[in-house]
Formats: C-alpha cells, structure tokens, sequence
C-alpha cells in the first residue's frame, strides 16, 4: 500500500452547499496535472458523483461488488474518457447503507491508495453512520461551506467531529461567494466565516451560473478549461493542494462585467 | 519528588502594592543563579504581554521558567496560555490588596479548577463540576457550564451556565462576551445585540437577581 496517497474527505454536515460539485471540479483538476486520482462516492443514498461527472451511462460494477468481492476493483472503477488520470468508484444502490460499515470504507480506501495518489471521498451530509463511514477512511478533509449562518453552524460541527477523529489537516473552501452581497453586508464575509471556523482556508469558490450549466451537462468546469469565475477557483484550489502558494481571490474587487468595474472605480474616486 | 524538583528555587515577586517592576526585578533577577525556577507572581495581574517580557528578562540572566505560580486567575490563564505548567495559590497571601481582591474573581477554596484548552465547536458541551478555565473560543452552538465559575480565554459566543447547582454567586468571565445565551444558578439571559469593545474582558454576574454584564474588573498591568 502506497502511504503517501492522500486521502481526502469533502464534507459540510449541510447538504446541498457543493460538496459533490467540489469534488468533481477537484477530481478533473488535479487529474489535468497530471495526477492519478480516484474519486470515491461515499454518499450512497443521494449518490450523484457519477452525475456530474458524466459517467453515469458507464458505470457496471459500483463499491457494492468490491466488497462483497463479486468483481474486481478495476472492474469497478470508471476511467474518465477525456482525461484518463480520474477514474470513479461508484457508490453502490442505497441498501449498502444498512450493511456498510466504517471498516468497508477502510477497505476500500486502501485498495485504492494502491493504485492513486489522491483519492477525494465526497461525503454524505449529516453526522451520521454515513458520515461516521466516510471519516474513517479518509486521513485529512476539506469542509465546504457558505457564507450563511446555518451551513456555518454545520460546518462547526463536523470539523470538532473531525478533531475528535483525528483527521488532519482539516482545510476550508468557501462556496459560492457573492461579491456583491458581501459588499453590501447581506451575507457572511469570508472573515466573519474564518473568525468562526478558525481552519486554513484552502480556497474561495464564486457563486457562478456556469456550475449549473456545467452539471446540467456532466461537464466538471474544470474540464473543457473554460475561464469562467468558478473554474478559476476550482483550479486554484487544486494547485494549492499542490503546494502551489496562489493568492486568495479578493471578493471585493471581483465584480461580473464592465458595470462592477466602473463602479468601483466611481467609488474608489468618491471615497 | 525528584531531585531536580527539590532544588529548583521559587523567586517569590514582591506584593503588586509595594512593588516597582522596572528598577526592583532587574536587581532581583541579577542576583540569581542560572538555572530553572518557580515564579510565584502572587497578586500581580499579568497578561500574555507582561509575561512575555518578564521571561524574557529571565532569559537574559540564564533562567528559565518552569511552573507559573499566582494568587490571580487571569495570570494563571495567560500564563498556561503561553505554555507555562501553572499553579493556582488558593490560599489569600497576608498582603494581599483588598482593593484589588475585592476585583477578582475569586476561586473558591477547595473548588477543583479544571482546565481544558480547545475551542468548543457547535453541538459540543464541556460541563465540569467545579471552575472551569477554557483556553479556547466557546462557537455559536456550543455549551459550557460549571458548578462554579466560568472563565474563558477565548470569546464566549454560544451558552454559558455558571453555578449551574444553583450557586447564585458564580460568575462568567471572557475576552469576548458575546454569548447567544448567558445563565447563572437559575437565571437565564440573552445576550446583548452590540458586539462588546474589542480587547476588552467582560464578565457577567447575579445582581439582585439580574444578569448583568460589566467590563471585567481588572486594571491590566502596564510595564512602564
Ligand atoms: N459556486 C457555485 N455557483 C453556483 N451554483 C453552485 C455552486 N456550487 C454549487 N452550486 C449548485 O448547488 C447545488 C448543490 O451542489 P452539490 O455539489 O450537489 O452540493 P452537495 O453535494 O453538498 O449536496 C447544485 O445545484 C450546484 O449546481
Ligand atoms: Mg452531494
């Protein structure tokens, strides 16, 4: 077994903040560096990995028949066509939710550390047995949160369940941040959420139509190397997962089009 | 005991009332052997700062600090905030000011002063059956309670409970007091709207059984 793969849980407590989004984009994303990487869909009742990703019309065998050793874990594993450094381990139908058990997942995670050098488990939300499944296989994690009260709320909880697990490092992606609405004190800034949080921020992710587009399509964003906002990000945090030492994005000077620009420069003039 | 421990000395500073830190501790300190020492601060109330710089001065002359000794908790928290083994002196000393005393948040005798350095994170609850001294923040939707007093080196932004068996006479004390909730023996209060002055400690405490909340009694030290 490989030791220094990394194996990472991307989890919230929250759902829908953009965990499966993260690690789609995440997975393409280090994959076009060159990097082998597994993507692990450890949320087994909502499963939608496969989604985003556009694979799901090529999934056989899923986790499920790992375990029960019903086929082999290469069987299993769905190579990404465009870019053959990402492969994805399906998760199984939502009966494997009564049977899996932490060691399953442990089981699995090694197999995998074998063959990849990161290997991103996008984690059910809630700090239940799937939870509780996925942190045990993981070493360290990336907790996703938005600028708003209650995904912080969550985000706190996981990252003490996560202490008490002794899962480390434990890093923070800020998702979907709307420059404007910070700028007009209607959302969390991104210090009002470290101040709380008090984790590393690994990256900021803009709020950007173009993830939705891109998961109507199964098209991660960081796929086609299109320019948009998100892709930016998402691309950004991957290098730094690299060591690469990127500058944050400042959200106050982000704006969408020429408009933002020009009032800002106004303002800037004003004041 | 090892032997080490027995001739380690004890460097007692001299009463907060009569002392002057800048010409008496040099003197002091010149005077002693390198070596490794007990700092007994008795009722000096030191902070982070102050402590820094009293090391230091010690560095200087070849001795280091071991255990942080003191009459006064908010010493002992900076002190173990620093690293420092610290040591709580339950006994009044003789000369201890009684207009500061008054000030302070006085730990029971025999009350246990139970330590515990992490942040409190949502949905986590620390409950001790005594004081309780936390080196840590205290998260929106995180809970702390104690028999006795709880004193927080950190911010205070979820619950807080002192005396939670009733002991009307406990008190909360934080670096920021900004809780969701406050409660002390049987009562209970929300927290205030506007966010507390930064760097300035608060503490809460029964009066007439009402909650209310001052700014921590305490005039910090300043080295001049
Ligand atoms: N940066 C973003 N900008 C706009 N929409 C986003 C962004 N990130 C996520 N979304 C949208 O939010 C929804 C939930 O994302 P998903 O990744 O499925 O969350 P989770 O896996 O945490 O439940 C999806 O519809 C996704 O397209
Ligand atoms: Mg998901």
């Amino acid at each position: 077994m490989k030791t220094n793969t990394r194996i990472i849980l991307i989890c919230s407590g929250k759902g829908g903040v953009g965990k499966t989004t993260l690690t789609a984009n995440l997975g393409i994303a280090l994959a076009r560096q060159g990097l082998k990487t597994a993507v692990l869909d450890a949320d087994f009742g909502l499963r939608n990995l496969d989604l985003l990703l556009g694979l799901e019309n090529r999934i056989v065998y899923t986790a499920q028949e790992v375990l029960e050793e019903s086929c082999r874990l290469d069987q299993a594993l769905v190579k990404h066509k465009k870019e053959p450094n990402l492969a994805l381990l399906p998760a199984g139908n939502p009966r494997m939710l009564e049977w899996i058990k932490p060691d399953d997942m442990q089981r699995i995670a090694s197999m995998l550390s074998e063959q990849f050098e990161y290997v991103l488990i996008d984690c059910p939300a809630g700090v239940e047995d799937g939870f509780k499944n996925a942190v045990s296989a993981a070493k360290e994690a990336i907790v996703v949160t938005n600028p708003e009260v209650s995904a912080v709320r969550d985000a706190d909880r996981v990252i003490g369940l996560l202490n008490t697990h002794g899962i480390s490092p434990v890093q923070l992606v800020l998702n979907r941040v709307r420059p404007k609405m910070i700028a007009s004190q209607e959302m969390l800034s991104v210090d009002d959420v470290t101040d709380i949080l008090s984790l590393p921020l690994l990256g900021l992710v803009l709020e950007d139509e173009q993830v939705i587009v891109s998961t109507n399509r199964g098209e991660p964003l960081t796929l086609n190397g299109t320019n948009s906002p998100a892709a930016r990000c998402y691309s950004n945090i991957a290098r730094r997962m690299q060591g690469e030492e990127i500058p944050l994005i400042d959200p106050s000077k982000e704006g969408s089009g020429i408009r933002d620009k020009f009032r800002r420069l106004m303002q800037t003039k004003i004041f | 005991m090892t032997d080490n421990q027995l001739e380690k000395q004890t460097i007692k500073l001299p009463s907060c009332r009569k002392a002057d830190w800048k010409n008496s501790l040099p003197l002091t300190i010149n005077k002693l052997r390198p070596g490794v020492i007990d700092l007994d601060c008795r009722d000096w109330l030191l902070g982070c700062r102050e402590l820094k710089q009293l090391n230091l001065l010690f560095q200087q002359a070849g001795i280091k600090i071991d255990i942080i000794k003191s009459n006064i908790t908010e010493t002992i928290i900076s002190a173990s905030a620093l690293g420092y083994q610290t040591y709580l002196n339950l006994e009044q000393s003789d000369d201890f000011s009684s207009e500061l005393g008054r000030n302070q948040l006085r730990l029971k005798n025999n009350s246990d002063v139970f330590f515990h350095q992490e942040t409190l994170r949502a949905g986590e609850h620390l409950e001790i059956e005594g004081d309780v001294l936390l080196l840590g923040d205290v998260n929106p939707g995180a809970r702390i309670s104690a028999r006795g007093n709880v004193m927080i080196w950190g911010r205070l932004r979820g619950i807080a409970h002192a005396g939670k068996d009733g002991d009307n006479s406990a008190k909360i004390i934080a670096l920021q007091l900004r809780p969701l909730q406050l409660r002390i023996a049987n009562e209970v209060a929300r927290g205030p709207k506007e966010a507390p002055e930064p760097g300035l400690a608060e503490e809460a405490y029964l009066d007439s059984g009402k909650i209310v909340i001052t700014p921590a009694s305490t005039k910090p030290f300043k080295a001049e």
